[in-house]
Protein backbone atom coordinates (compact mmCIF):
# COMPACT_ATOMS: atom_id res chain seq x y z
CA UNK A 1 0.00 0.00 0.00
CA UNK A 2 1.89 3.03 -1.49
CA UNK A 3 -0.21 5.66 -0.39
CA UNK A 4 -2.40 6.86 3.15
CA UNK A 5 -5.30 4.93 3.00
CA UNK A 6 -8.74 6.43 2.52
CA UNK A 7 -10.88 3.72 5.19
CA UNK A 8 -8.96 1.65 7.85
CA UNK A 9 -11.44 -0.50 10.25
CA UNK A 10 -9.96 -1.79 13.60
CA UNK A 11 -11.71 -5.01 14.19
CA UNK A 12 -11.67 -5.42 17.75
CA UNK A 13 -11.66 -2.01 20.18
CA UNK A 14 -9.00 -3.15 23.09
CA UNK A 15 -5.88 -0.73 23.72
CA UNK A 16 -4.48 -1.80 20.53
CA UNK A 17 -7.31 -0.59 18.25
CA UNK A 18 -7.89 2.26 20.50
CA UNK A 19 -4.32 3.49 20.44
CA UNK A 20 -4.49 2.82 16.67
CA UNK A 21 -7.47 5.32 15.96
CA UNK A 22 -6.54 7.89 18.53
CA UNK A 23 -2.77 8.05 17.23
CA UNK A 24 -4.38 8.06 13.61
CA UNK A 25 -6.09 11.11 14.50
CA UNK A 26 -3.97 12.41 16.22
CA UNK A 27 -1.46 12.67 13.41
CA UNK A 28 -3.85 14.11 11.01
CA UNK A 29 -5.29 11.24 9.71
CA UNK A 30 -8.12 12.44 7.65
CA UNK A 31 -9.80 9.47 6.09
CA UNK A 32 -12.64 7.10 7.51
CA UNK A 33 -12.41 5.04 10.69
CA UNK A 34 -14.43 2.54 12.12
CA UNK A 35 -14.19 0.63 14.96
CA UNK A 36 -16.21 -2.81 15.61
CA UNK A 37 -16.54 -4.07 19.37
CA UNK A 38 -18.26 -7.18 19.61
CA UNK A 39 -19.19 -6.43 23.13
CA UNK A 40 -22.04 -3.67 23.58
CA UNK A 41 -19.69 -1.55 25.97
CA UNK A 42 -17.53 1.30 25.01
CA UNK A 43 -14.13 0.14 24.34
CA UNK A 44 -12.32 0.27 28.09
CA UNK A 45 -9.08 -0.62 29.38
CA UNK A 46 -8.92 -4.11 31.43
CA UNK A 47 -6.22 -4.03 33.73
CA UNK A 48 -8.40 -2.56 36.49
CA UNK A 49 -10.92 -5.07 35.99
CA UNK A 50 -9.27 -7.61 38.47
CA UNK A 51 -8.19 -4.50 40.98
CA UNK A 52 -9.80 -1.09 41.34
CA UNK A 53 -12.51 -2.08 39.35
CA UNK A 54 -13.28 -5.51 41.22
CA UNK A 55 -12.45 -3.60 44.61
CA UNK A 56 -15.31 -1.24 43.50
CA UNK A 57 -13.17 1.71 44.32
CA UNK A 58 -13.43 1.97 39.77
CA UNK A 59 -16.64 2.95 38.23
CA UNK A 60 -17.45 2.60 34.07
CA UNK A 61 -16.08 5.86 33.10
CA UNK A 62 -12.73 5.26 34.79
CA UNK A 63 -12.69 2.17 32.75
CA UNK A 64 -13.56 3.61 29.45
CA UNK A 65 -10.35 4.64 26.69
CA UNK A 66 -12.08 6.01 23.76
CA UNK A 67 -15.67 7.86 24.76
CA UNK A 68 -18.39 8.22 22.10
CA UNK A 69 -18.57 11.74 22.56
CA UNK A 70 -14.59 11.60 21.58
CA UNK A 71 -15.47 9.27 18.53
CA UNK A 72 -18.59 11.87 17.56
CA UNK A 73 -16.11 14.77 17.71
CA UNK A 74 -13.25 13.02 15.99
CA UNK A 75 -15.35 11.67 13.54
CA UNK A 76 -14.76 7.89 14.40
CA UNK A 77 -17.69 5.20 13.74
CA UNK A 78 -17.60 3.41 16.59
CA UNK A 79 -20.19 0.30 15.92
CA UNK A 80 -20.64 -1.75 19.25
CA UNK A 81 -22.01 -5.08 19.33
CA UNK A 82 -20.54 -5.88 16.35
CA UNK A 83 -18.84 -8.93 14.92
CA UNK A 84 -16.81 -9.69 12.14
CA UNK A 85 -16.15 -12.71 10.42
CA UNK A 86 -13.96 -12.53 8.06
CA UNK A 87 -11.90 -10.30 5.47
CA UNK A 88 -11.71 -10.86 1.93
CA UNK A 89 -9.24 -9.43 -0.25
CA UNK A 90 -8.75 -8.11 -3.55
CA UNK A 91 -6.38 -6.54 -6.29
CA UNK A 92 -8.10 -2.78 -4.76
CA UNK A 93 -9.85 -2.84 -1.92
CA UNK A 94 -10.48 -5.26 1.64
CA UNK A 95 -13.99 -6.53 2.72
CA UNK A 96 -14.43 -6.79 6.07
CA UNK A 97 -17.49 -9.16 6.38
CA UNK A 98 -19.67 -8.48 9.82
CA UNK A 99 -21.94 -11.58 11.31
CA UNK A 100 -25.33 -11.24 10.59
CA UNK A 101 -24.61 -9.99 6.94
CA UNK A 102 -23.01 -6.75 5.41
CA UNK A 103 -19.48 -5.97 4.87
CA UNK A 104 -17.35 -2.77 5.05
CA UNK A 105 -14.91 -1.74 2.31
CA UNK A 106 -11.22 -1.09 3.49
CA UNK A 107 -8.25 -0.29 2.39
CA UNK A 108 -6.90 -1.14 5.68
CA UNK A 109 -7.89 -3.04 8.53
CA UNK A 110 -6.29 -3.61 11.65
CA UNK A 111 -6.96 -7.68 13.57
CA UNK A 112 -7.18 -6.64 17.41
CA UNK A 113 -9.69 -9.36 17.96
CA UNK A 114 -7.19 -9.84 21.58
CA UNK A 115 -7.86 -13.13 23.06
CA UNK A 116 -10.01 -14.61 25.74
CA UNK A 117 -9.88 -16.66 28.72
CA UNK A 118 -9.02 -20.59 29.10
CA UNK A 119 -11.78 -22.80 29.91
CA UNK A 120 -10.89 -25.90 31.80
CA UNK A 121 -12.97 -28.87 30.07
CA UNK A 122 -16.00 -29.55 32.58
CA UNK A 123 -15.41 -26.65 34.80
CA UNK A 124 -18.58 -24.05 34.63
CA UNK A 125 -21.16 -23.66 36.91
CA UNK A 126 -23.06 -20.51 38.51
CA UNK A 127 -20.40 -20.63 40.79
CA UNK A 128 -17.57 -20.76 38.90
CA UNK A 129 -16.25 -17.14 37.14
CA UNK A 130 -13.56 -16.64 34.03
CA UNK A 131 -12.47 -13.16 34.16
CA UNK A 132 -12.02 -11.14 30.93
CA UNK A 133 -14.23 -9.02 30.26
CA UNK A 134 -16.63 -6.14 31.38
CA UNK A 135 -19.37 -8.48 32.21
CA UNK A 136 -17.31 -11.18 33.54
CA UNK A 137 -15.78 -8.60 36.04
CA UNK A 138 -19.07 -7.35 36.73
CA UNK A 139 -20.29 -10.80 37.54
CA UNK A 140 -17.67 -11.39 40.11
CA UNK A 141 -17.92 -7.86 41.69
CA UNK A 142 -21.57 -8.82 42.29
CA UNK A 143 -20.32 -11.82 44.58
CA UNK A 144 -17.08 -11.34 45.29
CA UNK A 145 -17.94 -9.27 48.58
CA UNK A 146 -20.11 -11.46 49.57
CA UNK A 147 -18.45 -14.83 49.30
CA UNK A 148 -16.67 -16.44 52.76
CA UNK A 149 -14.32 -17.94 51.35
CA UNK A 150 -12.93 -17.88 47.27
CA UNK A 151 -11.04 -20.55 45.25
CA UNK A 152 -8.67 -19.23 42.67
CA UNK A 153 -7.18 -21.90 40.09
CA UNK A 154 -4.30 -20.23 38.79
CA UNK A 155 -1.95 -18.08 40.67
CA UNK A 156 -0.61 -15.80 37.57
CA UNK A 157 -1.17 -12.74 37.82
CA UNK A 158 -4.77 -12.18 37.11
CA UNK A 159 -5.53 -15.12 39.97
CA UNK A 160 -2.76 -13.12 42.19
CA UNK A 161 -4.69 -10.40 41.69
CA UNK A 162 -8.24 -11.80 42.41
CA UNK A 163 -6.19 -13.04 45.45
CA UNK A 164 -5.14 -9.56 46.64
CA UNK A 165 -8.35 -7.83 45.40
CA UNK A 166 -10.61 -10.30 47.33
CA UNK A 167 -8.25 -10.16 50.58
CA UNK A 168 -8.70 -6.63 50.82
CA UNK A 169 -12.27 -7.25 50.53
CA UNK A 170 -11.51 -9.33 53.62
CA UNK A 171 -12.41 -12.71 51.55
CA UNK A 172 -10.92 -16.01 52.54
CA UNK A 173 -8.17 -16.68 49.36
CA UNK A 174 -7.13 -20.39 48.56
CA UNK A 175 -5.30 -20.07 45.11
CA UNK A 176 -4.08 -23.37 43.88
CA UNK A 177 -0.87 -23.15 41.10
CA UNK A 178 0.16 -25.98 38.89
CA UNK A 179 3.71 -25.05 38.69
CA UNK A 180 5.94 -25.27 41.77
CA UNK A 181 5.76 -21.47 42.29
CA UNK A 182 3.76 -18.29 40.97
CA UNK A 183 5.41 -16.64 37.72
CA UNK A 184 7.94 -19.23 38.09
CA UNK A 185 9.12 -19.10 34.39
CA UNK A 186 8.82 -14.98 34.48
CA UNK A 187 10.69 -14.28 38.12
CA UNK A 188 13.09 -17.26 38.42
CA UNK A 189 12.72 -19.01 41.82
CA UNK A 190 14.31 -16.48 43.90
CA UNK A 191 11.89 -13.93 43.14
CA UNK A 192 9.04 -16.46 42.60
CA UNK A 193 9.74 -17.19 46.44
CA UNK A 194 9.41 -13.53 46.91
CA UNK A 195 6.14 -13.34 44.86
CA UNK A 196 4.52 -16.00 46.78
CA UNK A 197 6.20 -14.35 49.97
CA UNK A 198 3.76 -11.18 49.17
CA UNK A 199 0.62 -13.20 48.98
CA UNK A 200 1.20 -15.81 52.25
CA UNK A 201 1.56 -12.72 54.41
CA UNK A 202 -1.41 -10.96 53.28
CA UNK A 203 -3.33 -14.19 54.11
CA UNK A 204 -3.57 -16.33 50.73
CA UNK A 205 -3.74 -20.18 51.56
CA UNK A 206 -1.30 -20.52 48.23
CA UNK A 207 -0.47 -23.72 47.47
CA UNK A 208 1.41 -25.51 44.76
CA UNK A 209 2.25 -28.47 42.44
CA UNK A 210 -1.77 -28.92 42.11
CA UNK A 211 -3.42 -30.16 39.44
CA UNK A 212 -7.31 -30.20 39.62
CA UNK A 213 -9.14 -33.34 39.82
CA UNK A 214 -12.66 -32.04 39.82
CA UNK A 215 -15.04 -29.34 40.65
CA UNK A 216 -18.17 -29.86 41.93
CA UNK A 217 -20.99 -27.26 42.62
CA UNK A 218 -22.99 -27.94 45.48
CA UNK A 219 -26.50 -26.13 46.72
CA UNK A 220 -24.58 -24.07 49.14
CA UNK A 221 -21.00 -23.43 46.81
CA UNK A 222 -18.32 -25.30 45.24
CA UNK A 223 -15.88 -28.01 46.12
CA UNK A 224 -12.65 -28.42 44.35
CA UNK A 225 -10.78 -31.71 44.77
CA UNK A 226 -6.94 -31.87 43.47
CA UNK A 227 -4.64 -34.85 42.49
CA UNK A 228 -2.86 -34.49 45.58
CA UNK A 229 -5.79 -35.14 47.58
CA UNK A 230 -6.38 -31.43 49.06
CA UNK A 231 -10.17 -30.79 48.96
CA UNK A 232 -10.80 -27.33 49.03
CA UNK A 233 -14.64 -25.92 49.73
CA UNK A 234 -15.58 -21.76 48.76
CA UNK A 235 -18.19 -19.93 47.65
CA UNK A 236 -17.35 -19.21 44.45
CA UNK A 237 -14.18 -20.37 42.13
CA UNK A 238 -12.77 -18.11 39.84
CA UNK A 239 -10.63 -20.08 37.05
CA UNK A 240 -7.74 -18.15 35.81
CA UNK A 241 -5.45 -20.00 33.89
CA UNK A 242 -4.62 -18.16 30.59
CA UNK A 243 -6.15 -16.59 27.74
CA UNK A 244 -6.62 -18.25 24.10
CA UNK A 245 -6.33 -16.32 21.05
CA UNK A 246 -9.66 -15.11 18.85
CA UNK A 247 -8.76 -16.22 16.23
CA UNK A 248 -11.52 -17.24 14.23
CA UNK A 249 -12.17 -14.45 12.66
CA UNK A 250 -7.87 -14.71 11.10
CA UNK A 251 -8.20 -18.01 10.18
CA UNK A 252 -11.47 -17.64 8.35
CA UNK A 253 -9.68 -14.98 6.38
CA UNK A 254 -6.73 -17.04 5.81
CA UNK A 255 -3.90 -15.42 7.52
CA UNK A 256 -0.50 -16.94 8.44
CA UNK A 257 -0.63 -17.97 12.50
CA UNK A 258 2.11 -18.94 14.19
CA UNK A 259 2.02 -22.55 15.29
CA UNK A 260 3.41 -22.44 19.01
CA UNK A 261 2.73 -19.54 20.59
CA UNK A 262 -0.62 -18.68 18.58
CA UNK A 263 -2.02 -15.70 17.22
CA UNK A 264 -1.22 -13.92 13.66
CA UNK A 265 2.31 -13.63 12.74
CA UNK A 266 3.16 -9.97 11.65
CA UNK A 267 6.11 -8.25 11.08
CA UNK A 268 8.29 -5.58 13.33
CA UNK A 269 5.64 -3.17 11.86
CA UNK A 270 2.66 -5.55 12.20
CA UNK A 271 2.03 -6.21 8.56
CA UNK A 272 0.54 -9.44 8.09
CA UNK A 273 1.36 -11.19 4.82
CA UNK A 274 -1.56 -9.67 3.16
CA UNK A 275 -1.26 -6.31 2.16
CA UNK A 276 -3.29 -3.33 3.73
CA UNK A 277 -3.80 -6.11 6.92
CA UNK A 278 -2.41 -5.82 10.09
CA UNK A 279 -2.39 -7.28 13.24
CA UNK A 280 -1.81 -5.99 17.15
CA UNK A 281 -2.68 -6.65 20.61
CA UNK A 282 -2.68 -9.72 22.21
CA UNK A 283 -3.58 -11.43 19.00
CA UNK A 284 -0.25 -10.69 17.53
CA UNK A 285 2.46 -12.81 17.27
CA UNK A 286 5.35 -9.95 15.92
CA UNK A 287 8.38 -10.27 14.92
CA UNK A 288 10.84 -9.16 17.23
CA UNK A 289 14.29 -7.90 15.14
CA UNK A 290 16.76 -8.18 18.38
CA UNK A 291 16.05 -11.97 18.64
CA UNK A 292 14.63 -12.68 15.29
CA UNK A 293 11.91 -14.69 16.71
CA UNK A 294 7.96 -14.44 17.22
CA UNK A 295 6.62 -12.95 20.04
CA UNK A 296 2.84 -12.88 21.55
CA UNK A 297 2.64 -10.98 24.54
CA UNK A 298 -0.22 -10.45 26.50
CA UNK A 299 0.05 -7.19 28.14
CA UNK A 300 -1.67 -3.22 27.56
CA UNK A 301 1.85 -1.90 27.00
CA UNK A 302 2.43 -4.14 24.19
CA UNK A 303 -1.04 -3.54 22.42
CA UNK A 304 -0.93 -0.06 23.17
CA UNK A 305 3.04 0.14 21.31
CA UNK A 306 1.88 -1.97 18.54
CA UNK A 307 -1.48 0.03 17.80
CA UNK A 308 0.53 2.91 17.71
CA UNK A 309 3.26 1.08 15.27
CA UNK A 310 0.68 0.55 12.64
CA UNK A 311 -0.89 4.02 13.30
CA UNK A 312 2.56 4.59 11.81
CA UNK A 313 2.95 1.92 9.59
CA UNK A 314 -0.69 3.77 7.96
CA UNK A 315 0.90 6.80 7.83
CA UNK A 316 3.72 6.19 6.00
CA UNK A 317 5.81 7.62 9.06
CA UNK A 318 9.10 5.88 10.60
CA UNK A 319 9.38 3.17 13.40
CA UNK A 320 10.09 4.01 16.56
CA UNK A 321 13.26 2.48 18.40
CA UNK A 322 12.51 -0.80 20.62
CA UNK A 323 10.91 -0.97 24.06
CA UNK A 324 12.02 -4.11 26.11
CA UNK A 325 8.91 -5.90 27.00
CA UNK A 326 6.88 -3.63 30.61
CA UNK A 327 4.14 -4.96 32.62
CA UNK A 328 3.07 -4.39 35.55
CA UNK A 329 0.86 -5.31 38.25
CA UNK A 330 -0.79 -3.71 41.76
CA UNK A 331 -1.20 -6.49 44.01
CA UNK A 332 -2.14 -5.19 47.96
CA UNK A 333 -0.33 -2.06 48.69
CA UNK A 334 2.76 -3.10 46.18
CA UNK A 335 3.48 -2.16 42.76
CA UNK A 336 5.25 -5.08 41.08
CA UNK A 337 6.57 -3.83 37.51
CA UNK A 338 8.61 -6.40 35.24
CA UNK A 339 11.11 -4.87 32.24
CA UNK A 340 12.82 -6.67 29.48
CA UNK A 341 12.68 -10.15 28.73
CA UNK A 342 13.46 -13.59 31.45
CA UNK A 343 16.22 -16.33 31.19
CA UNK A 344 16.95 -18.47 33.14
CA UNK A 345 20.93 -18.23 33.49
CA UNK A 346 20.43 -14.67 34.67
CA UNK A 347 21.89 -13.85 37.90
CA UNK A 348 19.68 -11.90 40.47
CA UNK A 349 20.79 -8.78 41.50
CA UNK A 350 19.46 -7.10 44.14
CA UNK A 351 19.30 -3.23 45.13
CA UNK A 352 17.32 -2.53 47.82
CA UNK A 353 15.74 -4.00 50.60
CA UNK A 354 13.60 -7.42 49.85
CA UNK A 355 12.53 -7.82 53.57
CA UNK A 356 11.08 -3.89 53.23
CA UNK A 357 9.61 -4.90 50.05
CA UNK A 358 11.31 -2.04 48.47
CA UNK A 359 13.97 -3.05 45.46
CA UNK A 360 14.75 -3.86 42.08
CA UNK A 361 15.84 -7.29 41.31
CA UNK A 362 18.35 -7.30 37.98
CA UNK A 363 18.69 -10.67 36.19
CA UNK A 364 22.57 -10.13 34.54
CA UNK A 365 24.16 -12.39 32.33
CA UNK A 366 27.75 -11.46 31.22
CA UNK A 367 27.34 -8.22 32.72
CA UNK A 368 24.53 -7.12 30.71
CA UNK A 369 21.25 -6.15 32.39
CA UNK A 370 18.21 -8.72 30.31
CA UNK A 371 15.37 -8.04 32.85
CA UNK A 372 14.62 -6.39 35.76
CA UNK A 373 11.84 -7.19 38.42
CA UNK A 374 10.75 -3.67 40.57
CA UNK A 375 8.66 -4.27 43.87
CA UNK A 376 7.77 -0.51 44.64
CA UNK A 377 10.55 0.86 43.40
CA UNK A 378 9.71 1.75 39.65
CA UNK A 379 11.82 4.83 39.81
CA UNK A 380 14.15 1.86 38.55
CA UNK A 381 12.66 0.98 35.62
CA UNK A 382 13.33 3.94 33.38
CA UNK A 383 17.03 3.45 33.65
CA UNK A 384 16.49 -0.62 33.88
CA UNK A 385 15.02 0.13 30.66
CA UNK A 386 17.31 1.58 29.11
CA UNK A 387 20.28 -0.24 30.40
CA UNK A 388 18.81 -3.49 28.91
CA UNK A 389 17.97 -1.68 25.13
CA UNK A 390 21.78 -0.52 25.06
CA UNK A 391 23.10 -3.29 26.72
CA UNK A 392 24.78 -1.67 28.47
CA UNK A 393 27.83 -2.83 30.55
CA UNK A 394 26.96 -2.86 34.80
CA UNK A 395 29.09 -4.60 37.41
CA UNK A 396 27.06 -5.78 39.73
CA UNK A 397 28.31 -4.02 42.90
CA UNK A 398 26.91 -0.87 40.75
CA UNK A 399 23.67 -1.96 40.37
CA UNK A 400 23.21 -3.42 43.84
CA UNK A 401 24.45 0.09 45.08
CA UNK A 402 21.48 1.89 45.99
CA UNK A 403 24.01 5.21 46.09
CA UNK A 404 24.32 4.86 42.68
CA UNK A 405 22.33 6.90 39.93
CA UNK A 406 21.88 4.74 37.35
CA UNK A 407 20.81 7.22 34.78
CA UNK A 408 23.95 8.22 35.02
CA UNK A 409 25.35 5.23 33.76
CA UNK A 410 23.89 5.90 30.44
CA UNK A 411 25.02 7.95 27.79
CA UNK A 412 22.39 10.53 27.17
CA UNK A 413 22.85 13.66 29.25
CA UNK A 414 19.66 14.66 31.11
CA UNK A 415 17.97 17.70 29.45
CA UNK A 416 15.22 19.39 27.81
CA UNK A 417 14.37 17.93 24.66
CA UNK A 418 15.85 19.84 21.84
CA UNK B 1 6.22 31.94 33.23
CA UNK B 2 7.28 35.07 35.36
CA UNK B 3 4.02 36.06 37.03
CA UNK B 4 3.50 39.87 37.90
CA UNK B 5 4.90 40.58 41.23
CA UNK B 6 2.66 40.99 43.98
CA UNK B 7 0.09 38.58 42.63
CA UNK B 8 1.64 35.44 43.71
CA UNK B 9 2.72 34.28 47.70
CA UNK B 10 5.81 32.59 47.10
CA UNK B 11 6.85 29.93 49.38
CA UNK B 12 10.48 28.62 50.03
CA UNK B 13 10.51 25.48 49.91
CA UNK B 14 14.61 23.91 49.57
CA UNK B 15 17.94 25.17 48.91
CA UNK B 16 19.05 24.64 44.99
CA UNK B 17 21.67 22.33 46.20
CA UNK B 18 19.22 20.03 48.05
CA UNK B 19 18.13 19.43 44.34
CA UNK B 20 21.32 19.03 42.40
CA UNK B 21 22.76 15.58 43.93
CA UNK B 22 19.23 13.27 42.45
CA UNK B 23 17.82 16.14 40.88
CA UNK B 24 14.27 15.48 42.32
CA UNK B 25 12.68 16.34 46.00
CA UNK B 26 9.49 16.15 47.42
CA UNK B 27 8.68 19.17 49.27
CA UNK B 28 5.42 20.13 51.07
CA UNK B 29 3.25 23.50 50.64
CA UNK B 30 0.32 24.41 52.51
CA UNK B 31 -0.33 20.42 53.30
CA UNK B 32 -0.18 19.44 49.68
CA UNK B 33 2.85 17.67 48.35
CA UNK B 34 5.08 19.01 45.61
CA UNK B 35 7.43 17.18 43.56
CA UNK B 36 10.79 19.44 42.07
CA UNK B 37 12.45 18.06 39.55
CA UNK B 38 15.36 19.87 38.67
CA UNK B 39 15.78 19.24 34.41
CA UNK B 40 19.56 21.13 33.08
CA UNK B 41 19.66 24.26 35.46
CA UNK B 42 16.03 24.87 35.60
CA UNK B 43 13.56 23.81 38.41
CA UNK B 44 9.97 22.30 37.52
CA UNK B 45 7.42 21.78 40.44
CA UNK B 46 3.94 19.63 40.00
CA UNK B 47 1.79 18.16 42.23
CA UNK B 48 3.44 14.98 43.92
CA UNK B 49 0.90 12.55 43.46
CA UNK B 50 0.45 11.39 40.39
CA UNK B 51 -3.40 11.78 38.43
CA UNK B 52 -3.53 8.49 37.00
CA UNK B 53 -2.95 6.58 40.41
CA UNK B 54 -2.20 8.72 43.29
CA UNK B 55 2.04 7.29 43.79
CA UNK B 56 4.59 9.68 44.22
CA UNK B 57 5.98 11.62 41.65
CA UNK B 58 9.04 12.48 43.25
CA UNK B 59 9.82 8.42 43.59
CA UNK B 60 9.67 8.15 40.11
CA UNK B 61 12.29 9.23 37.29
CA UNK B 62 13.82 11.71 34.75
CA UNK B 63 14.27 10.87 31.49
CA UNK B 64 15.28 13.01 28.46
CA UNK B 65 13.77 15.89 30.36
CA UNK B 66 10.22 13.93 31.47
CA UNK B 67 9.02 13.06 34.33
CA UNK B 68 8.26 9.35 34.87
CA UNK B 69 5.83 8.31 37.19
CA UNK B 70 7.30 5.19 39.44
CA UNK B 71 3.80 3.33 39.21
CA UNK B 72 3.33 2.66 35.95
CA UNK B 73 5.74 4.83 34.07
CA UNK B 74 3.62 7.37 32.23
CA UNK B 75 5.44 10.16 31.33
CA UNK B 76 5.08 14.02 31.48
CA UNK B 77 5.95 17.36 30.42
CA UNK B 78 7.28 19.03 33.59
CA UNK B 79 6.66 22.59 32.01
CA UNK B 80 2.85 21.77 31.80
CA UNK B 81 2.18 18.43 33.79
CA UNK B 82 0.75 16.96 30.02
CA UNK B 83 0.81 13.71 29.98
CA UNK B 84 2.86 11.80 26.89
CA UNK B 85 -0.78 9.60 25.30
CA UNK B 86 -2.70 10.42 27.79
CA UNK B 87 -5.80 12.77 28.21
CA UNK B 88 -4.84 13.69 31.79
CA UNK B 89 -2.56 16.42 32.92
CA UNK B 90 -0.73 16.79 36.23
CA UNK B 91 -0.94 20.18 37.83
CA UNK B 92 2.22 22.27 37.53
CA UNK B 93 3.20 25.17 40.77
CA UNK B 94 5.77 28.21 39.00
CA UNK B 95 8.69 28.21 40.56
CA UNK B 96 11.65 30.74 41.33
CA UNK B 97 14.69 30.47 42.13
CA UNK B 98 16.19 33.55 44.70
CA UNK B 99 19.44 33.61 45.91
CA UNK B 100 19.83 29.70 45.61
CA UNK B 101 16.66 29.15 47.44
CA UNK B 102 13.56 27.33 45.53
CA UNK B 103 10.40 29.25 45.72
CA UNK B 104 6.84 27.79 44.51
CA UNK B 105 3.48 28.96 44.03
CA UNK B 106 1.47 27.22 46.31
CA UNK B 107 -1.62 27.36 43.49
CA UNK B 108 -1.64 25.31 40.82
CA UNK B 109 -0.93 27.11 37.84
CA UNK B 110 -3.96 27.56 35.66
CA UNK B 111 -3.77 26.12 32.01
Amino acid sequence: MSATPSTVVAVGAGQAAVSAVRMLRRRGFEGRLVVLGDERHAPYQRPPLSKEYLRGEADLDDLTILQPSWCSANDVELLLGTRAERISYDTSARRVHLAGGGEIVADAVLVATGVRARRLPGIEGNRVVHLRTLDDADRLRAQLPGAGRIAIIGGGLIGSEVAASGRDLGVEVTCLEAAALPLLGQLGPAMACVYADLHRENGVDLRFGQQIESVVETSSGVVVRTRLGDVVEADLLVVAVGAVPNDELARASGLAMDPVAGGVLVDAGCRTAIEGVFAAGDIASRFDPTTGRHVRAEHLDNAGRQGMAVARALLGQAEVAEDPAWFWSDQYEHNLQFVGRPRADATVVVRGSISDREFTAFYVHEGRVHAAFAVNSGGDVTAARQLITGAVPVAETVLADEDTDLLALLDTVDTVDA
Amino acid sequence: MTPEAGTVEWVAVAPLVELQRRRKKQVEVAGRAIALFLVGDRVFALDDTCVHKGRSLSRGSLWKGKVVCPAHQWTFDPETGRADDQDDCQPVHDVLVVDGVVHVDPRPRQI
